[in-house]
């Protein structure tokens, strides 16, 4: 059993690597291609390491084409900024670094915490539920504050408000199917806007320095991952926050600005996220990610002892992908420093627009082709580009004040 | 020349060179508007999909559709909460109502109107909990009472 486990796991690294490497391929695409072979697989047990194998390395390498390319996921969108700054500061691996070691730290601290206090956490859902839309829109004020000059703060209302309307009228619609919509919003605003930007600033990759230290304090790491892991488990909890509005909310209420600070508080809300995702399924019963869902439906009922072992698998994927992720962002940089950065960015481009074509259809390019532009204003006003993530915040705070059925009535989609 | 044509002069290369600067910025505002009220119109236009209950299967996970079925089942929860469980003869599908939504909801269709052997038509989004498919409706109009079916 021992080894047959150790084998999926490797396979689910695999295709974790894949989902991770290729923009916009996510493993939620993956998985409904994965449950329609395994009649292959004759223990159920097994598949689910394949897929809980596959999620937790995805997180880890996925981060690799958004630092390098500026091509990122749903979930690691915000991380595409910070990290780019580290590769164009010649300090990329640093970025990647950053980034395995929030994964495998929160990870660690993710299991302490969901042991001690699992049942806790259930607890304070139940009574900051009817609370949440108040500390959402408390973060959405800090945000636009934060900007201090007026001309500034005028802009990030705009910006806030485009992309709040974008999130209403995109999430709410029957454009294109609520599992996909994410994609070409969050790219269009996160990455496609940084390729655009870096094509047109004719932005080059500096060579990449040898020095491998992190420039950081262990306090700094030590906040951002507890600040990460208390995040990702609030995500696994809460309907209708993911992993970008927690990265936001932890970003201005945790002062985790920097970022260095902020690549390792993001990779540890992906993680936090996904463990609790998982032991949510033993606690509450309640799938929060796509791969909680498969493994739900492959399981069905999950005892103490099956999480145990899925939580074993999840270990050992991770300190593998973790590694991997490390080897590959050590050669990566060197390989791209050889190529013309600008070319690679419009073929990067070209790719995405055809993957968001393939995936989401005309109107998913349309979506992008606002977010996009939304995204290029942001950076243009020169302001913070978190704003944009009005698009999931506003849709949250009308979701949990109830005001959601009333605003679409007036909109009348 | 009047004063006011001197002033024109004066100021207009001045307005020009500032549009010049912001020409990328005002474009992308411009591009952004655009978008946004082409995707309004079209969400405006684009009906949700029309299928029968027993039709609706995990393939549907995160679109929005419009169905009808008969009510079977309900479960009224001190909090406000209503769930309904629907069904066309052939398969049952969940149609959960949260308390902030039934608030709104009464004041069109009060909750005696949704008993048990009516017949209403959901148009929301299909999603699953704890394995089972469920349409969430996301406004008021979403739910529809037809008739009875006896």
């Amino acid at each position: 059993m021992i080894f047959e486990t150790l084998l999926f796991c490797l396979l689910g690294i695999l295709f974790g690597l894949i989902c991770g490497l290729v923009p916009g391929f996510h493993v939620n695409l993956l998985i409904p291609i994965i449950l329609s072979f395994s009649f292959f697989i004759k223990n159920p047990y097994f598949l689910a390491v394949l897929i809980v194998s596959t999620a937790i390395s995805e997180i880890f390498i996925n981060f690799i084409p958004s630092i390098f390319l500026g091509a990122p996921d749903e979930d690691t969108s915000l991380s595409v900024l910070p990290g780019h700054r580290l590769l164009l500061e010649g300090r990329g691996y640093e970025a990647i670094k950053l980034t395995a070691l929030g994964g495998i730290l929160s990870l660690i601290l993710s299991l302490i915490f969901i042991s001690l206090f699992g049942n806790a956490f259930v607890y304070l859902y139940e009574i900051s539920r009817p609370y949440v839309h108040y500390l959402i829109a408390f973060v959405v004020i800090l945000m636009i504050i934060s900007e201090k000059k007026l001309r500034k703060i005028l802009s990030a209302i705009l910006i806030i408000f485009l992309s709040g309307f974008l999130g209403i009228i995109t999430l709410n619609s029957s454009l294109i199917s609520q599992q996909n919509v994410l994609f070409p919003i969050l790219t269009g605003l996160f990455g496609l806007s940084t390729l655009i930007l870096s094509i047109t600033e004719r932005a080059f990759i500096p060579k990449q320095e040898e020095d491998f230290n992190l420039k950081i304090s262990s306090f700094q790491i030590i906040k951002s991952v507890i600040l990460g892991c208390f995040a990702g488990i609030l995500v696994g909890l809460l309907p209708a926050i993911g992993v970008s509005q927690a990265a936001v909310m932890v970003q201005y209420l945790g002062r985790a600005n920097d970022p260095r600070s902020f690549l390792i508080t993001v990779s540890g809300i992906n993680v936090g996220n996904e463990i609790f995702s998982l032991v949510n399924l033993f606690l509450v019963g309640n799938p929060r990610s796509g791969s909680s869902v498969a493994v739900q439906r492959i399981l069905s009922e999950l005892n103490f002892y099956d999480i145990v072992y899925l939580i074993g698998s999840i270990c050992f994927s991770a300190g593998i992908a973790s590694a991997l992720t490390l080897f590959l962002g050590k050669k990566i940089p060197k390989f791209l420093e050889k190529l013309n950065y600008r070319k690679l960015c419009i073929f990067v481009l070209i790719f995405i627009l055809l993957l968001i074509f393939l995936i989401t259809g005309f109107f998913g390019l349309l979506i992008a082709f606002a977010s996009t532009s939304i995204g290029l204003l942001c950076a243009k006003l020169e302001i913070k580009r978190s704003h944009c993530m009005g698009c999931l915040l506003i849709p949250s705070i009308l979701y949990f004040s109830g005001l959601n059925p009333f605003v679409l009535s007036i909109l009348g989609i | 020349m009047s004063q006011n044509t001197i002033y024109f002069f004066l100021v207009f290369p001045k307005i020009m060179l500032e549009l010049k600067k912001n020409l990328f910025t005002i474009l992308c505002f411009l591009c952004s508007l655009l978008g946004l009220l082409l995707i309004y119109f079209s969400a405006l236009k684009i009906q949700p999909q029309e299928v029968s209950l027993s039709e609706i299967n995990f393939e549907f996970l995160g679109r929005t559709v419009k169905t009808s079925g008969k009510i079977v089942y309900k479960n009224s929860y001190p909090s406000g909460h209503v769930f309904l469980t629907i069904s066309d003869g052939k398969k049952k599908l969940q149609v959960p109502l949260f308390s902030g939504f039934m608030e709104k909801l009464s004041e069109t269709i009060s909750e005696d109107e949704l008993k048990e052997g009516r017949r209403i038509t959901v148009t929301g989004t299909v999603s699953e909990y704890k394995g089972e498919l469920q349409v969430i409706p996301r406004k008021v109009e979403d739910i529809k009472v037809d008739s009875y079916d006896f």
